[in-house]
Protein backbone atom coordinates (compact mmCIF):
# COMPACT_ATOMS: atom_id res chain seq x y z
CA UNK A 1 0.00 0.00 0.00
CA UNK A 2 1.49 3.29 -1.08
CA UNK A 3 2.32 6.27 2.30
CA UNK A 4 0.11 9.36 1.45
CA UNK A 5 1.37 10.89 4.73
CA UNK A 6 3.36 13.51 2.83
CA UNK A 7 0.05 14.61 1.26
CA UNK A 8 -1.22 14.84 4.42
CA UNK A 9 1.14 16.93 6.09
CA UNK A 10 0.87 19.41 3.34
CA UNK A 11 -2.95 19.46 4.26
CA UNK A 12 -2.17 20.18 7.77
CA UNK A 13 0.37 22.81 6.76
CA UNK A 14 -2.13 24.47 3.89
CA UNK A 15 -5.33 24.53 6.76
CA UNK A 16 -6.97 28.07 7.91
CA UNK A 17 -4.56 29.59 10.46
CA UNK A 18 -5.39 30.21 13.73
CA UNK A 19 -8.21 33.12 14.22
CA UNK A 20 -6.66 36.08 15.72
CA UNK A 21 -8.51 38.87 16.69
CA UNK A 22 -5.85 41.94 17.10
CA UNK A 23 -6.13 44.75 19.20
CA UNK A 24 -6.28 47.60 17.23
CA UNK A 25 -6.68 48.74 13.45
CA UNK A 26 -2.88 49.49 12.84
CA UNK A 27 -2.04 45.91 14.03
CA UNK A 28 -4.85 45.06 12.18
CA UNK A 29 -3.52 46.39 8.89
CA UNK A 30 0.19 45.69 10.09
CA UNK A 31 -1.29 41.93 9.40
CA UNK A 32 -2.89 42.74 6.26
CA UNK A 33 0.12 44.53 4.90
CA UNK A 34 2.64 42.02 5.73
CA UNK A 35 1.07 39.70 3.09
CA UNK A 36 2.55 39.32 -0.11
CA UNK A 37 -1.28 40.32 -2.16
CA UNK A 38 -3.82 42.60 -1.00
CA UNK A 39 -7.43 43.66 -2.52
CA UNK A 40 -10.27 45.92 -1.74
CA UNK A 41 -13.70 46.09 -2.51
CA UNK A 42 -14.52 49.81 -3.31
CA UNK A 43 -17.34 51.52 -4.54
CA UNK A 44 -16.80 53.30 -7.76
CA UNK A 45 -19.20 55.14 -10.10
CA UNK A 46 -22.76 53.37 -7.97
CA UNK A 47 -21.02 49.90 -8.47
CA UNK A 48 -18.72 47.95 -6.08
CA UNK A 49 -16.01 46.05 -7.50
CA UNK A 50 -13.03 43.72 -6.35
CA UNK A 51 -10.09 45.66 -7.21
CA UNK A 52 -6.00 44.56 -7.49
CA UNK A 53 -3.50 46.40 -8.61
CA UNK A 54 -2.96 46.75 -12.02
CA UNK A 55 -6.33 45.89 -12.69
CA UNK A 56 -8.38 47.51 -15.88
CA UNK A 57 -11.52 48.60 -15.11
CA UNK A 58 -13.86 49.67 -17.22
CA UNK A 59 -17.04 52.25 -16.41
CA UNK A 60 -19.45 54.41 -18.30
CA UNK A 61 -18.34 57.47 -19.84
CA UNK A 62 -17.31 59.41 -17.24
CA UNK A 63 -17.89 63.25 -18.25
CA UNK A 64 -15.53 65.51 -16.64
CA UNK A 65 -11.73 63.40 -16.39
CA UNK A 66 -9.50 63.58 -18.92
CA UNK A 67 -6.59 60.56 -19.83
CA UNK A 68 -4.10 61.03 -17.36
CA UNK A 69 -6.03 61.93 -14.59
CA UNK A 70 -5.54 60.17 -11.24
CA UNK A 71 -8.43 59.19 -9.40
CA UNK A 72 -8.19 58.60 -5.65
CA UNK A 73 -10.94 55.82 -4.46
CA UNK A 74 -12.64 57.46 -1.51
CA UNK A 75 -15.39 54.58 -0.60
CA UNK A 76 -13.32 51.37 -0.10
CA UNK A 77 -15.65 48.95 1.83
CA UNK A 78 -13.78 46.14 2.71
CA UNK A 79 -9.51 45.58 2.39
CA UNK A 80 -8.11 42.12 2.26
CA UNK A 81 -5.71 39.50 1.81
CA UNK A 82 -4.91 35.88 1.90
CA UNK A 83 -5.99 35.23 5.42
CA UNK A 84 -6.98 38.03 6.94
CA UNK A 85 -9.86 40.39 5.66
CA UNK A 86 -11.02 44.21 7.46
CA UNK A 87 -14.30 45.47 7.04
CA UNK A 88 -14.86 49.33 7.18
CA UNK A 89 -18.36 51.02 8.87
CA UNK A 90 -19.12 51.86 6.48
CA UNK A 91 -15.89 52.84 4.72
CA UNK A 92 -12.28 52.23 5.70
CA UNK A 93 -11.23 56.13 5.66
CA UNK A 94 -8.63 57.37 3.26
CA UNK A 95 -5.66 58.02 5.72
CA UNK A 96 -5.32 54.63 6.65
CA UNK A 97 -6.20 52.99 2.83
CA UNK A 98 -5.30 54.93 -0.09
CA UNK A 99 -5.89 53.33 -3.66
CA UNK A 100 -5.50 55.51 -7.01
CA UNK A 101 -7.10 54.99 -10.59
CA UNK A 102 -5.38 56.42 -13.67
CA UNK A 103 -7.93 57.26 -16.74
CA UNK A 104 -6.28 55.43 -19.42
CA UNK A 105 -8.68 55.69 -22.00
CA UNK A 106 -12.54 57.09 -23.05
CA UNK A 107 -13.43 54.27 -25.76
CA UNK A 108 -16.75 53.11 -26.77
CA UNK A 109 -17.73 49.10 -27.07
CA UNK A 110 -18.76 47.70 -30.40
CA UNK A 111 -21.85 48.35 -32.35
CA UNK A 112 -25.05 47.30 -31.16
CA UNK A 113 -27.97 46.51 -33.77
CA UNK A 114 -31.72 46.80 -32.43
CA UNK A 115 -34.14 46.05 -34.72
CA UNK A 116 -37.90 46.95 -34.53
CA UNK A 117 -40.92 45.84 -36.14
CA UNK A 118 -44.44 45.53 -36.02
CA UNK A 119 -45.91 43.41 -38.83
CA UNK A 120 -48.31 44.15 -41.19
CA UNK A 121 -47.90 47.85 -40.34
CA UNK A 122 -45.00 48.78 -42.49
CA UNK A 123 -43.09 49.90 -39.38
CA UNK A 124 -39.67 48.85 -39.37
CA UNK A 125 -36.39 50.48 -38.34
CA UNK A 126 -33.03 49.47 -36.86
CA UNK A 127 -31.19 51.30 -34.62
CA UNK A 128 -27.49 51.37 -33.97
CA UNK A 129 -25.50 52.01 -30.71
CA UNK A 130 -22.04 52.65 -29.66
CA UNK A 131 -21.55 52.85 -25.43
CA UNK A 132 -19.25 55.09 -24.65
CA UNK A 133 -16.63 53.92 -21.86
CA UNK A 134 -13.94 55.08 -19.70
CA UNK A 135 -10.90 52.83 -18.66
CA UNK A 136 -8.77 53.12 -15.65
CA UNK A 137 -5.95 51.28 -14.59
CA UNK A 138 -6.04 50.81 -10.43
CA UNK A 139 -2.78 51.69 -9.05
CA UNK A 140 -1.24 49.87 -5.94
CA UNK A 141 -2.70 49.51 -2.54
CA UNK A 142 -0.91 51.72 0.05
CA UNK A 143 -1.55 51.03 3.78
CA UNK A 144 0.82 53.92 5.54
CA UNK A 145 2.76 52.37 8.48
CA UNK A 146 0.99 54.24 11.80
CA UNK A 147 3.71 57.29 12.83
CA UNK A 148 3.39 57.60 16.73
CA UNK A 149 3.69 61.15 17.57
CA UNK B 1 20.25 21.72 -3.62
CA UNK B 2 19.89 22.31 -7.02
CA UNK B 3 18.86 26.16 -7.35
CA UNK B 4 15.23 26.34 -8.96
CA UNK B 5 14.82 26.45 -13.11
CA UNK B 6 14.60 29.88 -13.80
CA UNK B 7 11.49 29.78 -17.23
CA UNK B 8 12.20 32.53 -20.42
CA UNK B 9 8.63 33.11 -19.63
CA UNK B 10 8.94 34.27 -15.94
CA UNK B 11 11.28 37.13 -17.23
CA UNK B 12 8.69 38.76 -19.25
CA UNK B 13 7.30 41.82 -17.92
CA UNK B 14 3.74 42.63 -18.13
CA UNK B 15 2.63 46.00 -19.39
CA UNK B 16 0.56 48.24 -17.27
CA UNK B 17 0.00 51.74 -18.45
CA UNK B 18 -0.93 53.60 -15.62
CA UNK B 19 -0.19 51.78 -13.36
CA UNK B 20 2.70 53.57 -11.95
CA UNK B 21 3.62 55.78 -14.90
CA UNK B 22 1.18 57.21 -17.79
CA UNK B 23 2.07 57.22 -21.68
CA UNK B 24 -0.70 58.74 -23.45
CA UNK B 25 -1.44 56.10 -26.21
CA UNK B 26 -1.73 58.71 -29.24
CA UNK B 27 1.96 59.51 -30.88
CA UNK B 28 0.58 61.53 -34.27
CA UNK B 29 -1.73 63.52 -35.93
CA UNK B 30 -2.64 63.90 -39.78
CA UNK B 31 -4.79 66.13 -40.92
CA UNK B 32 -5.18 65.60 -44.91
CA UNK B 33 -7.72 68.15 -46.75
CA UNK B 34 -7.64 69.86 -50.41
CA UNK B 35 -6.92 73.59 -51.54
CA UNK B 36 -9.93 73.66 -53.68
CA UNK B 37 -12.54 71.10 -53.31
CA UNK B 38 -15.46 72.90 -50.73
CA UNK B 39 -15.75 69.60 -49.02
CA UNK B 40 -12.46 70.73 -47.27
CA UNK B 41 -13.84 74.14 -46.57
CA UNK B 42 -14.67 73.25 -42.73
CA UNK B 43 -11.48 71.19 -42.51
CA UNK B 44 -9.30 74.17 -43.49
CA UNK B 45 -11.49 76.86 -41.37
CA UNK B 46 -10.87 74.41 -38.32
CA UNK B 47 -6.87 73.94 -39.30
CA UNK B 48 -6.80 78.14 -39.18
CA UNK B 49 -8.55 78.66 -35.97
CA UNK B 50 -8.49 75.78 -33.60
CA UNK B 51 -5.22 73.71 -34.85
CA UNK B 52 -2.46 75.71 -33.07
CA UNK B 53 -4.43 75.54 -29.50
CA UNK B 54 -5.32 71.94 -29.90
CA UNK B 55 -1.31 71.43 -30.72
CA UNK B 56 -0.74 73.22 -27.75
CA UNK B 57 -2.88 71.91 -25.29
CA UNK B 58 -1.55 68.16 -26.13
CA UNK B 59 2.32 68.66 -26.00
CA UNK B 60 2.88 64.73 -25.84
CA UNK B 61 1.36 64.38 -30.06
CA UNK B 62 2.95 65.29 -33.40
CA UNK B 63 0.49 67.27 -35.26
CA UNK B 64 0.85 67.33 -38.90
CA UNK B 65 -1.26 68.99 -41.67
CA UNK B 66 -0.82 67.58 -45.11
CA UNK B 67 -2.69 68.46 -48.75
CA UNK B 68 -4.55 66.01 -50.67
CA UNK B 69 -5.49 67.18 -53.47
CA UNK B 70 -9.00 66.16 -54.87
CA UNK B 71 -10.08 63.94 -52.27
CA UNK B 72 -11.97 64.26 -49.61
CA UNK B 73 -10.21 65.80 -46.15
CA UNK B 74 -9.65 62.95 -43.60
CA UNK B 75 -7.57 62.68 -40.22
CA UNK B 76 -5.54 59.71 -39.16
CA UNK B 77 -3.93 58.91 -35.56
CA UNK B 78 -1.19 57.00 -35.15
CA UNK B 79 -0.87 55.23 -31.64
CA UNK B 80 1.70 53.33 -29.79
CA UNK B 81 0.82 49.63 -30.34
CA UNK B 82 1.83 51.06 -34.21
CA UNK B 83 -1.93 50.94 -35.44
CA UNK B 84 -3.98 54.02 -36.94
CA UNK B 85 -7.34 55.36 -37.21
CA UNK B 86 -8.63 57.36 -39.95
CA UNK B 87 -11.70 59.25 -39.93
CA UNK B 88 -13.60 61.39 -42.66
CA UNK B 89 -14.06 64.69 -42.07
CA UNK B 90 -16.09 65.94 -45.43
CA UNK B 91 -19.60 66.19 -44.08
CA UNK B 92 -18.40 67.40 -40.56
CA UNK B 93 -19.06 71.17 -39.23
CA UNK B 94 -15.61 72.95 -37.10
CA UNK B 95 -17.34 71.92 -33.66
CA UNK B 96 -18.22 68.20 -35.33
CA UNK B 97 -14.37 68.17 -36.05
CA UNK B 98 -13.51 69.10 -32.70
CA UNK B 99 -15.61 65.93 -31.18
CA UNK B 100 -14.11 63.48 -33.77
CA UNK B 101 -10.11 64.68 -32.76
CA UNK B 102 -11.36 64.63 -28.31
CA UNK B 103 -12.04 60.91 -29.68
CA UNK B 104 -8.83 59.99 -31.55
CA UNK B 105 -6.48 61.64 -28.57
CA UNK B 106 -8.70 59.88 -26.17
CA UNK B 107 -8.64 56.70 -27.49
CA UNK B 108 -5.76 53.81 -27.18
CA UNK B 109 -5.93 52.67 -30.65
CA UNK B 110 -6.73 49.34 -29.83
CA UNK B 111 -9.17 47.32 -31.94
CA UNK B 112 -12.63 48.07 -30.81
CA UNK B 113 -14.07 45.22 -29.11
CA UNK B 114 -17.26 44.46 -26.60
CA UNK B 115 -16.75 45.79 -23.47
CA UNK B 116 -20.46 45.52 -21.58
CA UNK B 117 -19.31 42.21 -19.77
CA UNK B 118 -15.74 43.13 -19.33
CA UNK B 119 -15.77 45.09 -16.16
CA UNK B 120 -12.50 44.51 -14.32
CA UNK B 121 -9.77 42.53 -16.35
CA UNK B 122 -6.96 41.65 -14.15
CA UNK B 123 -3.49 39.76 -14.56
CA UNK B 124 -3.26 39.53 -10.55
CA UNK B 125 -3.72 35.88 -9.20
CA UNK B 126 -6.36 35.74 -7.03
CA UNK B 127 -5.33 36.77 -3.45
CA UNK B 128 -7.25 34.92 -1.14
CA UNK B 129 -6.26 31.69 -3.33
CA UNK B 130 -7.96 29.09 -5.21
CA UNK B 131 -10.21 26.46 -3.38
CA UNK B 132 -9.04 23.20 -4.68
CA UNK B 133 -10.94 19.65 -3.50
CA UNK B 134 -7.94 18.21 -3.30
CA UNK B 135 -5.93 20.52 -0.42
CA UNK B 136 -9.00 20.93 1.83
CA UNK B 137 -10.29 19.33 4.93
CA UNK B 138 -12.77 16.18 4.14
CA UNK B 139 -15.95 17.09 5.15
CA UNK B 140 -17.32 15.17 7.65
CA UNK B 141 -21.04 14.71 8.35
Amino acid sequence: MRRIAPLRTFVARAAHTNAVVPSSTASALELIRSQPSQYVVASFAGRKYILTPRDMLTVPHLRDVKIGDVLTLDEIHELGSREYTLRGNPVIPSSRVKVEATVVEHTKGNMEYKFKKKRRKGYRKTIQHKQPYTRLRIGDIEIPIEQQS
Amino acid sequence: MSAPRLLRAQLRSKPANGHVAFIPHIRKLVFEYCDKWPSSAHTRSFLLTRLQSLARQNPHVEVVVKQRHHKEPIVRGFYANSRDKVIPLNSLEVSAIQRKVDLLLDSSGAKIKPLKRRTVESTTEATRGIWSGLHADRPSI
